[in-house]
């Protein structure tokens, strides 16, 4: 008896194995086909001379890394994507809980805000692109039109080198707070209704409720969507893409675009893809980073 | 524990999307190197895939070849591009004893070269496909997808049809590579002659008659240039004409073969007179985000709160067919002298063919290619390129135009000592983005001509050490 009853446990537990293979295969495969396979790709691509349509790229090992430590341009482009990541941060997550509470508190008389606020997040982001290129047009966009009204010049923010990378996280902005606010809305719901009538009968006003219970509840929705901010930002590419195309010089240059001009315009896709790689690991970094960081401090409510 | 099991799962829904963003990343990153590019390629080309695929295991060995079907890339999506390029694919086809038939596959001309870049990095080159010839098509050629054609411009006897200029750009190595299509685009300013007249404006001769012009028109209020550079090449083009005025060719070639220098005498005239003209208010406000693609210059000029124009002279055809009307009031005239040089004013720059095809195939099939690009000379092509204000880049073309400005422009192609192509399609592309980056620079006034003429020879000098 005793026996027979070990085979079948054993049998079960293979069975199960059996069942999650199966499973988990799909994933597996999906994984492997376009994720860790391009990534080794990347480097390894990264260490020849290649213009990225030859038949016979020269291995160079890590000359590509070399320049790429040394090369001044991108980490200009990294600055300028550090920077996107600090004000998309800093405008989009408490912009997005803002117009979140304003939703939330109003109830059901707010449904409109909330469908007009989520639209931006509906448009392409190449739409998006244009239709900012020709509202910040000087020749007639809407805001030299309105400057000129009140007396003033025509405004070029795009074509100034000293605003363009604001303007263009403006427009960043603009098009993702939608996001953090739906983000925020459904981290509402999860506050559980209890938790709000206790407070009314201890005597809280909404203002109270917000910042005592509301906000403390809330700070794992908005740690992920600060994780999400920030990786969004570090691989940003196409709003900047139709936008700016990385000018005035390289005032608006991200790692994304740069990368993209190396291998695709100036055939030089070893490097391009050494570019990749450093973005890779970088992101990498930051993003590994600021989650120990965020999960460091364990607390319960 | 309620919260805590949400905190877990909101953690875990973090850490996937975060694994799951870098994956996108990734596949970002991934565009340049191989793998992912042929989904891309795949999405934009899904229907023509399998057949390049088949068509580029053939092209390889050459000799068996069951699929008759010839794949030709090219940018004619709409209007005349469309109409000259796909002319001779529709002849070809219904007039051809060989066997094949062409199939025409256009993209949107910005798209185009990123598609056709990544189709050859996954091996799945077209048959046949166009370039705008020099640098890049440099680096087709030494990639191996572009064959030498002397013999077959022999057997089809097309040598003698063409202007010189025109096959000097379609030769790489003293070998010709590819057949010149449909158009010849010189650089020169366009203006408003009927505000000219208002004003009693002369069209310059000299750099200093132009810049009378200019005063004379911005004391009316009129921006004297109409210039849209967030794209980088529309202001390289006036970076070009002062260069090539001031110092003929000599310098500029010199400096790519690593004899001379981009810091010469004659960049620095050209960035100087830019950032001269840029501080005096020659150039609309605002220029380095003005977007030629959507047309911010020539509406400019619509309005008439521009009085001319610098560009190739494919804006004929723009002008023309956006308002024949207008049209009426456009005049030409080529680039005006330096008043002290002496460097040949007859010299133009622009491209004598405009799309190049080149070929991507061997034997048989090479020669039915080959044959397809030849109706790009017949009679018909050649009226329906003039009908549709474009200047065929062959011998006889004179004798086909009408137009008054297409003849002026004509004229001054044939006329020239010499043809030097567009330096942003000229250079080896790593060179030209530097130039446009700094040519870009010079117009916003955040960067000194020495500066700018410092970092493009760098970049050359980079370039031909790597060689």
């Amino acid at each position: 008896m005793k026996k027979g009853e070990v085979s079948l446990a054993k049998k079960r537990q293979k069975d199960t194995n059996r069942v999650a293979a199966i499973f988990l295969a799909p994933v597996v495969i999906c994984l492997i086909v376009y994720i860790f396979y391009p990534i080794i790709e990347t480097f390894r691509v990264s260490m020849l001379n290649w213009n990225g349509i030859s038949t016979d790229p020269k291995f160079i090992g890590l000359d590509n890394w070399v320049k790429l430590l040394q090369d001044g341009k991108f980490w200009t482009a990294f600055l300028n994507n550090i920077k996107v990541m600090i004000l998309s941060i800093l405008i989009q997550i408490p912009l997005g809980l803002a117009m979140a509470t304003f939703v939330e508190f109003a109830g059901k008389k707010a449904t409109i805000f909330k469908i007009l606020w989520f639209i931006p997040m509906l448009m392409s982001s190449v739409a998006i692109g244009f239709l900012f290129t020709y509202a910040l047009a000087t020749n007639g966009g809407i805001i030299s039109s309105i400057s000129q009204l009140l007396g003033g010049g025509n405004i070029d923010l795009l074509g100034n080198p000293k605003t363009a990378l604001y303007t263009v996280i403006g427009v960043v902005a603009w098009q993702f707070t939608p996001f953090y606010m739906v983000y925020c809305v459904a981290g509402y719901t999860n506050v559980s209704e209890e938790v709000y009538e206790a407070s009314v009968i201890d005597g809280a006003n909404k203002r109270q409720y917000f910042w005592h219970i509301a906000l403390p509840l809330l700070k794992p929705t908005i740690k992920s969507a600060a994780i999400l901010s920030m990786v969004g930002s570090l691989k940003y590419f196409d709003l900047v893409y139709v936008m700016t195309g990385g000018g005035p010089g390289d005032a608006t240059e991200l790692m994304a675009t740069y990368m993209y001009k190396l291998s695709f315009a100036q055939f030089n896709m070893g490097y391009g893809s050494a570019v990749a790689g450093g973005m890779f690991i970088l992101i990498s970094l930051i993003s590994l980073l600021t989650m120990k960081v965020l999960n460091g401090k364990k607390e319960d409510y | 524990m309620k919260k805590r099991m949400m905190r877990i799962a909101a953690l875990a829904m973090a850490a996937t999307m975060t694994i799951s963003l870098a994956a996108c990343g990734d596949k970002a990153d991934d565009t340049s190197s191989s793998g992912n590019e042929t989904k891309t390629e795949a999405e934009s080309g899904a229907e023509d895939a399998d057949k390049e695929a088949a068509n580029d295991g053939a092209s390889d060995d050459g000799a068996s070849d069951d699929d008759k079907v010839i794949t030709y890339w090219n940018i004619g999506t709409e209007g005349a591009d469309k109409e000259a390029l796909e002319y001779a694919v529709t002849e070809f086809n219904k007039n051809t004893e060989s066997g094949y038939t062409v199939e025409n596959v256009p993209t949107q001309n910005d798209k185009y070269k990123e598609k056709l870049v990544i189709a050859m990095s996954s091996g799945e080159c077209p048959d046949m496909y166009t370039s705008w010839s020099g640098g890049p098509m440099n680096e087709y050629i030494d990639s191996g997808y572009a064959q030498p054609l002397d013999d077959l411009y022999e057997e089809f006897g097309l040598k003698d049809q063409y202007m010189e200029a025109a096959l000097a750009q379609a030769t790489y190595n003293d070998k010709l590579y590819a057949v010149p299509t449909y158009n010849v685009s010189l650089a020169g300013i366009f203006y408003n002659k009927e505000m000219f007249e208002k004003f009693n404006l002369e069209v310059p001769t000299t750099v200093s008659e132009l810049e009378a012009v200019c005063d004379a028109l911005k004391a009316e209020g009129i921006t004297p240039f109409a210039l849209a550079n967030a794209p980088k090449w529309t202001g390289s083009m006036y970076f070009q004409c002062l260069a090539t005025r001031k110092g003929g060719l000599e310098p500029f070639q010199k400096a790519v073969a690593g004899d001379g220098t981009f810091e010469d005498e004659c960049f620095q005239y050209a960035g100087e007179k830019i950032q001269e003209w840029v501080e005096k208010g020659y150039f609309p406000e605002g220029v380095n985000s003005l977007s030629e693609d959507d047309g911010q210059a020539k509406q400019l000029m619509y309005q008439e709160t521009a009085g001319m124009l610098l560009c190739g002279s494919w804006y004929t055809g723009t002008f023309s067919s956006d308002s024949p009307e207008f049209y009426e009031k456009i005049g030409w005239f080529s680039f005006p002298k330096v008043d002290d040089s002496d460097a040949d004013a007859s010299i133009q720059n622009g491209t004598i063919g405009d799309q190049f095809v080149s070929f991507n195939c061997t034997g048989d099939k090479l020669h039915a290619a080959f044959e397809c690009a030849t109706y790009y000379t017949s009679d018909g092509a050649k009226q329906l390129m003039v009908d549709v204000g474009k200047i065929p880049p062959t011998k006889d073309a004179g004798d086909l135009i009408t137009d008054g400005v297409t003849k002026q422009i004509l004229d001054a192609a044939t006329n020239a000592s010499a043809v030097q192509l567009w330096y942003d399609q000229y250079l080896p592309p790593a060179v030209a983005q530097v130039h446009l980056d700094t040519c870009q620079e010079m117009f916003g006034l955040t960067m000194k001509p020495d500066e700018a003429g410092k970092k493009f020879e760098e970049a050359m000098e980079e370039y031909l050490a790597g060689k």
